[in-house]
């Protein structure tokens, strides 16, 4: 028997990210506005390393999520809910969206591993390096964490309209990813 | 074969918007109190005891990379110092307390939300509680800050009355839900 609705850990962690994506933007917002580093001033050395945990963390939780998403995959919608044009959007929006935290996610991670600054995983073990120190390295996957970032923002900025949509209309297709 | 009907013509309209929008600004509101919380943590626990900053460390390089002159990057300084010199006493540790209390329950809402989505029988009577705590984190944060001087006001008090304005709006919503459904009841 399939179930029309997500499976409830898909729910979950479709929630956990949701949280984590809008706490990264905003947070990273703000923390790019705190001075510089030095060995006096250390504003940006929380901040940054709960960022880069942060992101590390969205990339597992998104395996997992996917792949619970496709163990237990809900039923498709019905065409009264969704018509097949919008069905075939909505699945290239999802695609788009996943692939893209993926890509934010190591984008910023190769940014930073070009840096001298290490990642501690949430504050236990030192993330063995995995290149030197380059600016222009830094600077090159800096650039793509933040354009793809953007991107990332406008497609999640479709993705809540669509979701706006379905719950005006009050069909079947909210309450797949509201399963309490 | 399918299981759980979601076509749930039992859920009113209102439900179901009034649950989307409150689960959609919830999970905004997390991540806005989230990082208010780090804000004020990592302000009060990097500024100098003696209350006085170190001089502004900008390397060309470093410069490059963030896309800001040696006057924007002496600035970033500055302003971290204005805002430490603005804040009166007691501000960062109210203001955590607030965020904390909001974070939770801004979360909360998103459960909530989904919750009204699927008109569970709770779910009206738990939106009225969550919308009212958090227009009374609001209205707290918002007698905190009129009263911490211009700066801080210049930099809080449009948010939080904004804020303040959507929780009313969600809360009256929940409210009249309620007052409908009760009469179609009846």
């Amino acid at each position: 028997m399939q179930r029309q609705g997500f499976n409830r850990a898909v729910v979950v962690l479709h929630w956990l990210l949701a949280v984590s994506i809008f706490f990264l933007f905003i947070s990273s917002w703000w923390m790019m506005g705190l001075p510089l580093p030095s060995e006096e001033l250390q504003f940006r050395a929380f901040p940054f390393q709960l960022h880069k945990n942060i992101g590390l963390t969205l990339v597992v939780l998104l395996i997992v999520m996917l792949y619970m998403r496709f163990k237990y995959p809900p039923a498709p919608p019905s065409a009264q809910d969704m018509t097949p044009w919008m069905h075939k959007s909505a699945i290239l929006a999802h695609i788009a969206i996943y692939g893209l935290i993926f890509f934010v996610c190591i984008s910023g991670y190769l940014s930073s591993a070009h840096t001298k600054w290490d990642t501690v995983v949430w504050w236990s073990f030192t993330l063995p390096r995995i290149a030197e120190a380059n600016e222009d390295m830094n600077e090159f996957w800096g650039e793509l964490h933040t354009y793809s970032a953007w991107i990332l923002l406008a497609l999640v900025a479709v993705h809540v309209s669509g979701a706006i949509y379905h719950s005006y209309r009050n069909d079947g297709i909210i309450r797949r990813m509201m399963r309490w | 074969m399918v299981s759980n009907d979601l076509n749930n013509s039992s859920t009113p309209n209102w439900a179901s918007i009034l649950g989307v929008v409150a689960i959609m600004l919830g999970v905004f509101l997390t991540a806005m109190h989230g990082t208010e919380l780090m804000k004020q943590s990592v302000l009060t626990s990097n500024m100098p005891a003696s209350g006085e900053m170190p001089a502004a460390d900008c390397p060309l390089g470093e410069l490059d990379e963030e896309g800001i002159t040696l006057e924007q990057c002496e600035f970033l300084v500055d302003y971290v110092q204005g805002v430490a010199q603005a804040t009166p006493e007691g501000f960062p540790g109210t203001m955590m307390t607030l965020a904390l209390i909001g974070t939770l329950l801004a979360f909360a809402s998103v459960i909530i939300g989904g919750a009204l989505v699927n008109y569970t029988s709770w779910s009206s009577m738990a939106a009225v509680v969550v919308f009212a705590g958090l227009a009374i984190v609001d209205l707290l944060q918002f007698a905190t800050v009129v009263n911490a001087g211009p700066i801080l006001r210049g930099m809080y008090l449009w948010s939080i009355l904004l804020w303040f304005i959507l929780h009313l709006m969600l809360l009256v919503g929940a409210l009249a839900g309620r007052h409908t459904e009760a009469a179609r009841i009846a």
